[in-house]
C-alpha cells in the first residue's frame, strides 16, 4: 500500500486535452464549411 | 368466425411458400450454411457448448457474443436514427426510407437476442429476469437484456402499420400509425441506452482488455460510434436492396431522389466519425496511453483509427463534395469493416492480449455466427416481397 | 509510553485474544453478528501438502486429487470446473513459497454486480455462493471477475456455474470451511475479517522479517473476505498486484445510475423537439 503515497498528478492530461477540443471545435467548423462551399 | 379462420391459415400457408427462383446464387451459399449451422445448434444443446466452440474458461465470451450480439446491434443503430430524422426533426425526405430501416433494425434484434440465447448456458432459465423472480438490478447486461426486449416491442409497433397494410386492414392501420410517434420516441431512448450499454458491459473486464481498447469511456465511444455504423449500414443495405429487389420499388421512384437521400447520409455519417475521431483521440490522451503504442497493438489500434474511422471519414466527405455514390458506399463498406474491427478488438482480438493462450473461435462459431445472419436476409427477404415496404405508402 | 510501544501491546493483547478463538479446530463456527468472515492465509506456515485441496473435493463432490502421487505442484495450476481450490509452488529468494488459490469472496464481488438474475449472490455474512436455479449461464461473471474464478461446464448440456463458496453451507451449520479444517499447520485460519486483519497486521508488525508489509485482499479490489500473508511481494507468486483498490462495481455505477435520468429527461426532450418542428401552416395529410 505504500506505493500510493508517490506523488501522482492524475490533471497531467489536462492541458493536452483542452488543446485537442479547441482544435476538434475549430476543425467542425472548417469541416461543416467544406460541405457548404460545393452547394454554391 | 371459422371461415376467416381458416382463410387466414390457408393465406399464412400460401405466404410462407417461396416465392421466385429456388436456385439463386444466394440461396446456394446459404442453404447449406444454415441447415449446417443447425445441425451444429442441435448438437450444441445436446453434448454443451464447449463441444462446438473454443470458448474457454478465460476467453467465456467468443465469436456469438463479441460478434452477433455486440456488433450486429451497433449495425441496428440506422433505425433509430432514420426515426429521429423522419418523425422528430420531421425531415420528408428520408421518409422512403424508413420502413426498410426499421424492418431491418427489428429483425436484427430479434436475430441478435436470438443468438444470445443460443450462448446461453442455462437458456430455460432466461426467464427469471423477466418475470421478476431474480432481477439483477445492478447488472449492466440486465439492463441491456431489458432494453433489447423492449426495443423489440417498439420496432415492432413501428413496423406494424405496413403488416396491416399488407392485411389489408385499414382501421387497425390507422390505429397502429397513431402509436408510431410513441414508439419512436420511446425506442429512440432505449436505443441510446443500451447502445453505450453495450460498451458498459466491458466496463468490469478492466483488467482484460488492453488498454488501448479500454476506457471508462467506453459507453460513450459505443453511443457515438453506433451513429456512423447504423448510417452505414443503411447505406449499404439500400444499395444492396435496389439492386436485388428492383422490381419490388414503384416504378416512378426516381434515382435523383434516392441519391440525395444517400448524400445526406453521408454527410450524417462523415460527422459522426469526426466527432467519434476526437472522442478517440481525446481519450488517447487523457489515457496516457503513449507507452503502449511501440508494439503491434499500438499498430493495430492506428490501423484501426487512421484507416478505418479518419480514412472513410475523408472519403464520405469527398463523395459528398464530388457527388460520387461510388465513394460513398466504398466508405460504407469500410466503416462497417472498421465497427466491427473495432467492437472485436474490445470483446475479443484484445481481450486478454497477454495470456498466452489465445481464443480463436472454431470453425462451428464461424458456421453458426453467418447463419444467424443468412436467416435474417431471408426473413428479411421473404417480408420485402410481400409487404409494402419500399413502396410510399400515403397516409 | 511512546505510540509504538502502544501499539505493540494493543495488537499482541488483541491478537493473543483471537488467534485462540479460531486456530482450534472445533471452534463454534461463526460468530452470530452479521459481520463478513474470511480466511487468513499465512503462507509462510503453508508446507504445501494439498490436505485442503483434497478436504475440498471431498466436501464438494469432485473427483479427489491423488495429493500424494501426481506431482501437481510442478507446475502452475488455475482453478477450474473439477477442482475449485489449488496450491502451487513458487520459487522466490526465500525458498519455496506454496500458494493456495480460490475464490477471494470480494466485499464487493464484481461478479454478483454482473450477475442478471442474481444467482451469484453475496451472502450477509460475506461468502459468495451460487443459486442453480436462478444463473442462465450467459458467463457474464466469468467476463467480470478480475481473478478469473467463476468457472463453466462447456461440456455438459446443464452447465453450472462453480466456485468456491467458502463451505457456505458449512458454515451455515456451525462447522468452518473444510480446507480450514485440514490444514495441519495452521496456515489457514478462519474468522471475522476484523480479527483476522488484527492478527495479521500484528504478524507483520512482530515479525517484519518473515513478512512484507502488506495483506493481500485487505484492499484489493475494495477488499476481499480471503486475506494473504507473504514473506515476499505478492507479485512474485502469481498475484495480480496491479486491480487497484477500486471496487469493480463502481465502474459501472456511473453508467447505471445515468439510466433513470436518461430516461426521464429524454423522452419529453424528443416529444418538444417533435412539437417545435411542427412547420406553421400544418397542412393535415
Ligand atoms: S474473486 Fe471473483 S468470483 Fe470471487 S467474489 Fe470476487 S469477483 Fe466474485
Ligand atoms: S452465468 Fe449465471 S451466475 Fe454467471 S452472470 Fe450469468 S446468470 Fe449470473
Amino acid at each position: 500500500m505504500l506505493e500510493s503515497y508517490v506523488f501522482v498528478n492524475i490533471f497531467e492530461t489536462k492541458g493536452l486535452e483542452y488543446m485537442l477540443i479547441l482544435i476538434f471545435l475549430v476543425g467542425f467548423i472548417i469541416f461543416l464549411r467544406y460541405f457548404e462551399i460545393h452547394k454554391q | 368466425m371459422e371461415i376467416t379462420a381458416k382463410k387466414g391459415i390457408k393465406f399464412i400457408i400460401s405466404e410462407l411458400k417461396p416465392r421466385g427462383e429456388l436456385f439463386t446464387p444466394f440461396n446456394i451459399i446459404t442453404i447449406p450454411i444454415i441447415a449446417l449451422g443447425l445441425i451444429i445448434v442441435a448438437y450444441r444443446f445436446v453434448n454443451g457448448l464447449g463441444s462446438v466452440t473454443n470458448q474457454s474458461q478465460i476467453f467465456a465470451w467468443g465469436l456469438w457474443k463479441g460478434f452477433n450480439v455486440v456488433t450486429g446491434v451497433a449495425f441496428a443503430a440506422g433505425a433509430y436514427i432514420v426515426t429521429f430524422m423522419v418523425y422528430v426533426l420531421r425531415i420528408k425526405k428520408y421518409h422512403s426510407i424508413v420502413k426498410a430501416t426499421v424492418l431491418n433494425g427489428f429483425l436484427s434484434y430479434v436475430f441478435y437476442a436470438g443468438a444470445l440465447i443460443l450462448d446461453l448456458g442455462r437458456p430455460w432459465n432466461i426467464i427469471n429476469p423477466i418475470i421478476g423472480n431474480s432481477f439483477g438490478f445492478n447488472s449492466v447486461l440486465f439492463l441491456v437484456a431489458w432494453h433489447f426486449m423492449l426495443y423489440i416491442i417498439a420496432q415492432f409497433v413501428e413496423f406494424s402499420p405496413t403488416i396491416a397494410e399488407w392485411l389489408e386492414r385499414k382501421k387497425a392501420k390507422k390505429f397502429l400509425q397513431s402509436l408510431t410517434l410513441g414508439a419512436v420516441v420511446f425506442g429512440i431512448t432505449l436505443s441510446l441506452l443500451h447502445q453505450s450499454g453495450l460498451g458498459a458491459l466491458f466496463m468490469m473486464a478492466k483488467s482484460k482488455i488492453h488498454p488501448l481498447w479500454y476506457s471508462e469511456f467506453l459507453p460513450i465511444l459505443f453511443l457515438a460510434s453506433s451513429v456512423p455504423a447504423g448510417l452505414s449500414m443503411v447505406i449499404l443495405e439500400g444499395t444492396i436492396s435496389r439492386r436485388v429487389f428492383k422490381d419490388l420499388y414503384p416504378k416512378h421512384s426516381s434515382k435523383h431522389l434516392y441519391e440525395e437521400i444517400v448524400f445526406g447520409l453521408a454527410k450524417g455519417a462523415a460527422l459522426s466519425l469526426f466527432i467519434y475521431y476526437f472522442f478517440k483521440a481525446i481519450i488517447f490522451i487523457h489515457g496516457r496511453h503513449w507507452s503502449h503504442i511501440t508494439d503491434m497493438w499500438g499498430v493495430w489500434y492506428f490501423i484501426e483509427v487512421f484507416g478505418f474511422v479518419l480514412l472513410p471519414c475523408i472519403m464520405y466527405a469527398n463523395g459528398y463534395k464530388n457527388r460520387s455514390i461510388g465513394l460513398i458506399r466504398l466508405a460504407s463498406l469500410i466503416t462497417i469493416v472498421g465497427i466491427m474491427l473495432n467492437r472485436l478488438n474490445i470483446s475479443v482480438i484484445s481481450f486478454y492480449w497477454n495470456n498466452p493462450n489465445h481464443y480463436y473461435p472454431s470453425w462451428q462459431e464461424y458456421i453458426v455466427a453467418l447463419m444467424v445472419i443468412s436467416i435474417q436476409i431471408w426473413v428479411f427477404r421473404w417480408v420485402v416481397t410481400r409487404m409494402p415496404v419500399f413502396k410510399e405508402s400515403h397516409h | 509510553m511512546n505510540r509504538r510501544k502502544f501499539f505493540k501491546l494493543a495488537g499482541i493483547s488483541a491478537a493473543g485474544l483471537t488467534e485462540k478463538l479460531i486456530t482450534s479446530a472445533d471452534a463454534a463456527g461463526i460468530p452470530s453478528t452479521k459481520q463478513f468472515i474470511g480466511v487468513l492465509n499465512d503462507t509462510t506456515k503453508c508446507i504445501g501438502c494439498r490436505n485442503c485441496e483434497k478436504a475440498c473435493s471431498e466436501v464438494n463432490g469432485m473427483q479427489v486429487p491423488d495429493i500424494e502421487n501426481d506431482n501437481a505442484l510442478e507446475k502452475e495450476r488455475v482453478t477450474d470446473e473439477k477442482q475449485l481450490s489449488v496450491v502451487n509452488k513458487y520459487k522466490t529468494d526465500k525458498g519455496t513459497v506454496y500458494i493456495k488459490r480460490q475464490c477471494m469472496h470480494c466485499w464487493q464481488p464484481a461478479c454478483a454486480a454482473a450477475c442478471l438474475t442474481n444467482a451469484l449472490h453475496k451472502t450477509e455474512e460475506g461468502p459468495i455462493i451460487w443459486r442453480s436455479d436462478k444463473c442462465m449461464g450467459c458467463r457474464y461473471c466469468m467476463v467480470s471477475c478480475p481473478f478469473d474464478i467463476p468457472k463453466f461446464e462447456y461440456q455438459s448440456w446443464n452447465p453450472r456455474i462453480l466456485k468456491c463458496d467458502m463451505c457456505w453451507k458449512r458454515i451455515q451449520q456451525g462447522a468452518i470451511p473444510a480446507c480450514v479444517e485440514a490444514c495441519p499447520s495452521e496456515a489457514l485460519m478462519f474468522g471475522l475479517k476484523k480479527d483476522l486483519m488484527e492478527i495479521a497486521r500484528t504478524r507483520i508488525y512482530k515479525h517484519p522479517k518473515d513478512y512484507v508489509s502488506h495483506v493481500y485482499g485487505e484492499y484489493e479490489v475494495g477488499g476481499a473476505s480471503w486475506l494473504y500473508l507473504s514473506s515476499v511481494p505478492f507479485e512474485q507468486l502469481g498475484f495480480r498486484t496491479d486491480l487497484g483498490n477500486t471496487p469493480y462495481p463502481e465502474y459501472t455505477k456511473e453508467f447505471l445510475y445515468a439510466v433513470p435520468a436518461i430516461i426521464l429527461i429524454l423522452p419529453p426532450l424528443l416529444y418538444g423537439l417533435h412539437h417545435i418542428t411542427e412547420p406553421e401552416d400544418s397542412e393535415k395529410k
